[in-house]
């Protein structure tokens, strides 16, 4: 059963990467090109950021997706990178949509009875 | 005048007791008689001699429409809906009042059986208004229904231009009840609950022919304590609800299966919602409690829960109570119950509060090391006090009122404490030949009594022999105790259970009938008392006044009569839904759920835990009472181990656990125990019995929630105004 | 107040032709009951017919009250209502609402149970009725027989029109179905008397007698050629003396 398995990943197409170099060296030029770039992100888009916390904020993300290990969710990632960057540097994004990265989005609910209480949530 | 007066005639002169022992043992020694098989749709059914065809018809699921008709009325047979085939007979016959013969085949979906429906609907509804999308009944209508059902598909009425269709003018019957009489089909259901029920013989048909009319012929309101009963059992849009009307489409509603807790009862109710708001309160059918029948004021009183509502917690600053937040006044409250010194802190519940609350209460205290909680109702600590169950809960549960032949009621009036029990026992004075007595003052209960006096002594007369109704209650077969829990709150209230006790243990050596039948019942007028003496709530507010306590906590009481003049040093911590009686003289005010706001188990005055839902959140900063216990209680420091509702149901089963074993009823039998335990001491006070409900306008207003209901000032105000009508 | 309006309608509608074309097309949005013989079936209280006037039977229906009772068994007193109720009407003329609830008092029983069966019986007169109640037949055979005649000769010689009572109090005049002496007709009823064969004089005769506080006419046919409901004028069938034995009988039996 076990060997079918195996055989059976072996046989998965790739996305792009053949190998774990490869999508390393991926991942490595995306984050190359988001950091290169940011400075004019900073300048065009005129969020209240500097560069270092862009950048700091960019490591964070990238860190984000540090346990992913399949290839071809690498790549998926890295695509989607891309597509962000992209989006980015044409600027098809708003101001408030880049600020989203430094926002919690949602407030932590409580989990303690008495602030559920005090809360209000049940 | 249901009663069948000749029997009622002859028991009167002696042989009745004789008349109904042969009645009970007749039916016993008799050999069930022989069932009989008839056909309904070619399905065979066997049935006992006597079932009429409807009811056969039913035991296989075959449902025959039908308006006049109501299983728990006398059968009328006037609508002529039921109309269904029989074969080898000519006519159809109306199935809801022939009794089944030997081998008859029912035919209720033959063509002459829908043509007769069809007729009959036809005739209906050549009087019937088109006023449908302006009618309340819209929806839940037995008309609507039975015309898309039963009905022709098409009108023969093309006289368009006729302005003929019957009219009739509207009645005014009370604040409760809207009339349309128009739409009246005349199917005398509502005569018959008013006669046969509510025992208020005030509606009836008047005229005749196409000119007939339901109505009350004089100008007078149907005022009982049933009345609005008669909405739900209006089959068209006649009879609808007055404080609902033009409110809401029943599609629109959202339906919560709840527990009523304005009297002892526990009827079970649904609450129909809409967008947070609680519309209305309709019954829900438990055959062992209210059958289907509902008090107007647990119906009624749901206006309450929108009005004097407590939103935010409040604080007294400057001598007046402020809106604060959470915090702060819990703050307050754990700071005052911290400071005070555990002798001096006492608690006082009232009549909405719900185990959960109680437990947690009870728990509070109890860990702040005091054991100083009361209930509203006092009940006696002599004795058993409240160890033995058997001595405070209605033993022979309410369904058990019906076997009974002889009934005592001491100091209560049934009929207004517990709208539920009184139509039982209406029921078995009508239908059974139950004689019933009473101890207290002469009240109407609708039906007639024996008025034994009004003083406590007559307990001791009845338990020594030496009272003239006793040769009635020697020859009892199955005989019936009922006392009134307002009675026990009295300075002989001890005495009044003690002697009760006895003459129940004296009439239960006599007992000849069923089995596990209990003499001694106990009859509660709140809801939460039952459930607070189980978890032991043994103080009393006489003690509590005499303690002179640092700090007082209220959950809910405002019918105790608790002054400020008496605790003019004591911080008074409020908790509960209303601004009522406690809120006023309170130090801090929690605001807490109300029962159709929260999720809560009440125990009932048979001893049966049962559970409210949550139909509606609780209003603005409101919480469940048992939470801002369990809040307090970690500002004070001394966390109660409960974080959810479930663990909090936990912790009753650890103390009670039949609370949370909900629609069931633990028996309790202890009473001889009981009676070894009651101390002879003592004496009757020499003032009668008295009662708080005596007539009918000081039954619609008893709790907080009914003191803020409009609809419930209305009723009074209609009840003293049709008095005055006829001095 | 729809009674009221309806009327006034229907009365426009006699008046005026042309606005009864108009008026035709209106839907009516409410109608009432004809007044016919009978009123409406709800009470209202009024200056001589309030639940406070007092009403008590005399001594000697009192005594009658009990006689009545007695032929009831124990349990079924309920069903001396009808003649409780009549020995009232009659004491009084009419039945105001008092008296009904001295009937439910008599007979124990809740005062709707006594307007239920008051109201259903045309012949309770629950409004007060003149000293005379002339109830004039209008069903088909005395119409046919020219009941409309009698009934105009009545309204005019009493002076008091259909459903009404006169100015006097001495009569009200009320139209109804059949009284059950078709043979008779056209005929009417004053109080408990038949008046039948009538013809306009006859009738205008009867009233006229009663007006005058003469002694009241003979009940009964009002012609001379008959005593009862026997044919007018001769036998027309069974005119012969019925055959004897053997009538019919083959002759070899």
């Amino acid at each position: 059963m076990a060997s079918a398995v195996r055989t059976v990943r072996r046989q998965v197409r790739p996305i792009l990467s053949i190998d774990q170099p490869e999508a390393r060296s991926r991942v490595l030029n995306l984050y190359k090109a988001w950091y290169r770039q940011i400075p004019f992100i900073v300048q065009d888009y005129h969020i209240p950021k500097s560069v270092i916390q862009c950048r700091k904020k960019l490591r964070e993300e990238f860190l984000k997706n540090a346990h992913v290990r399949d290839i071809r969710a690498i790549d998926l990632l890295v695509i989607k990178g891309q597509m962000e960057l992209k989006e980015t540097v044409e600027i098809w994004k708003q101001k408030g949509t880049l600020m989203n990265y430094f926002k919690e989005t949602e407030e932590k609910k409580p989990t303690d009875f008495l602030s559920k209480f005090l809360s209000g949530h049940d | 005048m249901l009663r069948l007066p000749l029997i009622r005639a002859a028991g009167l002169s002696g042989c009745r007791l004789g008349a109904t022992g042969l009645h009970t043992t007749a039916s016993k020694l008799q050999a069930p008689p022989e069932q009989i098989e008839v056909f309904i749709d070619d399905i065979p059914v066997l049935v006992d001699p006597g079932t009429t065809v409807l009811q056969a018809a039913a035991k296989i699921g075959v449902e025959i429409p039908r308006f006049c008709y109501h299983e728990r009325l006398a059968v009328a047979g006037n609508c002529r809906m039921c109309l269904v085939e029989i074969e080898k007979q000519i006519k159809p016959v109306a199935a809801c009042a022939m009794p089944v013969m030997k081998g008859w085949r029912v035919k209720t979906n033959s063509d002459l059986t829908r043509k007769a429906r069809e007729g009959v609907m036809e005739f209906l509804l050549v009087n019937h208004p088109l006023d449908c999308p302006i009618c309340d009944q819209g929806g839940e209508c037995d008309l609507q229904d039975q015309s898309m059902a039963f009905g022709n598909d098409r009108s023969r009425f093309v006289d368009i231009n006729f302005s003929g269709k019957r009219a009739v003018e509207d009645k005014d019957v009370g604040p409760l009840i809207k009339t349309v009489m128009t739409r009246c089909i005349h199917c005398t259901r509502c005569i018959r609950f008013a006669s046969e029920v509510a025992g208020v013989d005030d509606l009836g048909t008047t005229g005749r022919g196409s000119d007939m009319q339901v109505g009350t012929y004089v100008e007078k309101m149907f005022l009982s304590e049933l009345s609005g009963n008669v909405i739900d059992l209006c089959p068209v849009g006649a009879l609808t609800s007055k404080p609902y009307a033009f409110v809401a489409r029943p599609w629109e509603t959202r339906r919560t299966d709840s527990i009523d807790v304005l009297d002892a009862v526990g009827s079970n109710i649904v609450v129909s919602t809409r967008s947070g708001e609680v519309l209305r309160v309709l019954p829900r059918l438990n055959e062992e409690i209210n059958e289907e029948w509902l008090s107007d004021k647990s119906r009624f009183a749901c206006d309450g829960l929108k009005r004097q509502r407590l939103l935010t917690p409040m604080m007294k600053v400057d001598s007046k109570l402020q809106p604060v937040e959470w915090e702060d006044a819990l703050v307050a409250a754990s700071r005052a119950l911290q400071q005070a010194p555990a002798t001096k802190i006492a608690a006082v519940t009232g009549k909405l509060a719900d185990a959960e609350a109680l437990i947690s209460l009870k728990d509070l205290f109890n860990k702040l090391g005091s054991e100083t909680l009361a209930t509203e109702q006092p009940f006696p600590k002599d004795g058993a006090g409240i160890d033995l169950r058997s001595s405070y809960i209605m033993n022979n549960k309410i369904a058990g009122i019906e076997e009974a032949d002889v009934v005592v009621l001491i100091g209560t009036n049934p009929r207004f404490e517990a709208p539920l029990v009184n139509t039982r026992l209406r029921k078995s004075y009508l239908h059974r030949e139950q004689t019933i007595a009473l101890i207290g003052p002469e009240v109407d209960l609708t039906y007639e009594y024996e008025h034994l006096g009004d003083s406590a002594e007559v307990i001791s007369q009845l338990k020594n022999g030496t009272h003239p109704f006793c040769a009635t209650l020697k020859n009892a077969k199955a005989p019936l105790i009922i006392l009134g829990a307002e009675q026990l709150g009295r300075s002989d209230g001890s005495k009044i259970l003690a002697e009760t006790q006895a003459l129940a243990a004296s009439l239960g050596k006599t007992v000849q009938a069923p089995e596990n039948w209990k003499v001694l019942n106990v009859l509660h007028s709140n809801a939460s008392q039952v459930a607070a003496l189980d978890l032991g709530y043994g103080s009393s507010l006489a003690e509590i006044k005499a303690q002179n306590p640092q700090v007082l906590f209220l959950l809910g009481a405002d019918d105790a009569d608790i002054k400020r003049e008496d605790f003019p040093n004591t911080f008074i911590i409020y908790l509960g839904s209303h601004g009522d009686q406690g809120a006023c003289i309170a130090d801090v005010v929690l605001p807490g759920a109300a029962y159709t706001e929260k999720n809560a188990s009440y125990v009932n005055t048979e001893g049966r835990a049962q559970q409210t839902g949550t139909a509606v959140n609780p209003p603005g900063m409101a919480r469940p009472d048992w939470k801002i216990i369990r809040a307090l209680s970690e500002f004070i420091g001394v966390r109660l181990p409960y974080d959810t509702i479930h663990d909090v149901r936990g912790r009753l089963e650890q103390v009670a656990p039949h609370l949370v074993r909900y629609g069931d009823i633990e028996p309790a039998n202890y009473f001889a125990q009981a009676l070894e335990l009651a101390k002879k001491t003592g004496s009757f006070a020499s003032d009668p019995l008295e009662l708080k409900q005596k007539t009918l306008d000081e039954f619609f207003m008893t709790d907080v929630v009914s003191r803020a209901s409009p609809t419930m000032a209305k009723c009074v105000q209609a009840v003293i105004k049709q008095r005055q009508a006829q001095l | 107040m729809n009674l009221t309006s309806n009327r006034v309608i229907r009365v426009l509608l006699l008046k005026n032709c042309s606005l009864s074309k108009a008026l035709k097309n209106v839907r009516g949005v409410q109608s009432s009951a004809g007044r016919l013989s009978d009123h409406l079936f709800v009470h209202r209280d009024s200056e001589e017919n309030n639940p406070n006037t007092p009403f008590e039977f005399n001594e000697a229906n009192k005594k009658r009250v009990e006689a009545i009772l007695a032929i009831y068994p124990e349990g079924h007193k309920r069903g001396a209502m009808m003649p409780l109720l009549d020995l009232a009407q009659r004491q009084l003329g009419w039945l105001p609402i008092s008296a009904m609830h001295k009937v439910a008092e008599i007979l124990k029983l809740p005062n709707m149970r006594v307007y239920e069966v008051a109201t259903f019986y045309t012949m309770f007169n629950r409004q007060p009725v003149g000293k005379y109640h002339v109830q004039v037949c209008t069903c088909t055979p005395c119409w046919l027989r020219g009941s409309d005649e009698i009934l105009q000769a009545v309204t005019k010689a009493a002076n008091c029109a259909v459903g009404h009572t006169s100015a006097d109090k001495l009569f009200t005049v009320i139209e109804v179905e059949c009284l059950g002496a078709c043979a008779n007709a056209p005929m009417l009823q004053v109080n408990d008397d038949y008046y039948e064969d009538l013809t306009a004089e006859t009738t205008e005769k009867i009233i006229n007698a009663l007006k005058n506080g003469q002694d009241k006419p003979p009940p009964g046919p009002q012609v001379s050629s008959r005593f009862a409901a026997e044919p007018a004028g001769q036998l027309t069938t069974l005119t012969s003396p019925p055959p004897g034995p053997g009538f019919k009988i083959r002759s070899d039996l």
